[in-house]
């Protein structure tokens, strides 16, 4: 075979760079898939979000949650909601999973009785502020709220979800929500 | 093999199939792990193909290949390990008899291949064969059993048939989209496999020496 012929041959540092970055793609790719199969995205702002949030640059749509706060404080929980979704699309904020939380207790409490499905929704909400905080407390300054900690506000949802023979005591008619 | 074969293309392939095989696209979209049983199925696929001549181990990893190589022949059989798993997981039933069944008769055509394994072709072609099966009773057969029905005549059906096996047929109802992405994931993983590295011809293996 004359050296023309010859098929051209890969020098040793390009065969190690090839094999070095393959490693390193391999891991990030690898990563990927167990991040992906850990918290279960459902949609591309969750996957994008997430793996912003893993670098630490994730940031809320501060004016949407401003703008939710502000439907919060008057009650109107049905925006209040879809504006705390708006402003964390990836739900990679505690203090926001605890605002839209608040908000479904809110909107699904009842003096008689409690809208079970919106507390569902509130429970899911409050689990994830939960698990997004470090150690898993969070607590909230705000004074507006009568519970300002993640617990608490679990506890109430919890509670409200669970049925028992209490919830036909005619008193219960005065309790207040928090 | 080349480096970049080894090291990018396959694992990148393979993970791809290991995400996307636990794909269920319903009301939500779930990722689900591989179940245990399917990581024995995983193991023995990798058996079938070492025995069946279509992957020769010794190429990926080895004494007299350097470090780097041996690092990246290792991660190449561990994502070929979880894509199979995975693959395996896609194809089998979600419930009820048939999925305990198609476990067993992938667990037993697994051990037949082994057995039978002659040369890489025959494997390949064996291989193709018991996921295309495994693919078609799930999505085709089963989806359409499961899938809510359109007329009177055929939910009549539907409920006759579920009667009659005491609910043991009923799969859970996943969204079509389910069954294209299965396919897609099917396709690269085989692709995948057909494109691991063979074991060599003894006189092919003598001239790589000399050289």
């Amino acid at each position: 075979m004359s050296p023309t012929q010859r098929p051209a041959r890969v020098s040793p540092a390009t065969d190690t760079t090839v094999r070095a970055l393959g490693v390193a793609l391999t891991a990030c790719l690898a990563a990927l898939v167990v991040w992906a199969y850990v918290r279960q995205p459902q949609t591309l702002a969750e996957v994008t979000g997430g793996l912003t949030a893993s670098v630490g640059a994730y940031r809320i749509d501060q004016q949407a949650f401003d703008e939710a706060r502000q439907l919060f404080q008057a009650d109107q929980f049905a925006g209040a909601e879809a504006a705390f979704n708006r402003a964390d699309p990836a739900r990679q904020d505690a203090r926001t999973q605890f605002y839209l939380a608040y908000a479904f207790y809110r909107h699904g409490w009842g003096r008689v009785y409690n809208d079970d499905v919106l507390f569902a929704q509130g429970l899911e909400a409050v689990n994830r502020a939960i698990a997004l905080s470090p150690d898993g407390r969070l607590m909230v300054d705000d004074p507006d709220l009568q519970m300002t900690s993640a617990d608490e506000l679990k506890a109430d949802l919890e509670e409200g979800l669970h049925r028992d023979p209490s919830d036909f005591n005619p008193l219960n008619v005065f309790r207040r929500r928090k | 093999m080349s480096p970049a074969r080894e090291a990018i293309y396959l694992p990148v392939l393979f993970l791809t199939v290991a995400l996307l095989g636990g794909l269920r696209i319903g009301e939500r979209v779930i990722l689900v792990p591989p179940p245990l049983f399917t990581l024995v199925l995983a193991l023995l696929l990798i058996g079938v193909l070492v025995k069946g001549a279509a992957l020769d181990s010794d190429r990926l990893m080895h004494s007299r290949r350097p470090t780097l190589a041996n690092v990246n022949g290792f991660i190449l059989l561990v994502t070929a390990f979880f894509a199979s798993a995975q693959a395996f997981s896609m194809v089998t039933p979600d419930a009820g008899l048939p999925r305990v069944l198609c476990g067993g008769f992938l667990f037993v055509l697994l051990l037949n291949t082994i057995a039978a394994a002659t040369d890489r072709v025959r494997v390949l072609r064996s291989l193709l064969i018991i996921f295309g099966t495994a693919f078609v009773l799930k999505f085709v057969v089963l989806a359409s059993l499961a899938s809510p029905a359109g007329g009177t005549v055929s939910r009549i059906l539907q409920i006759l048939l579920e009667g009659a096996t005491l609910g043991t047929l009923s799969q859970p109802v996943s969204d079509p989209a389910t069954g294209y992405v299965a396919f897609f994931v099917l396709v690269l993983f085989l692709f995948g496999l057909s494109m691991l590295p063979p074991r060599r011809s003894r006189e092919t293996t003598d001239l790589v020496e000399t050289r």
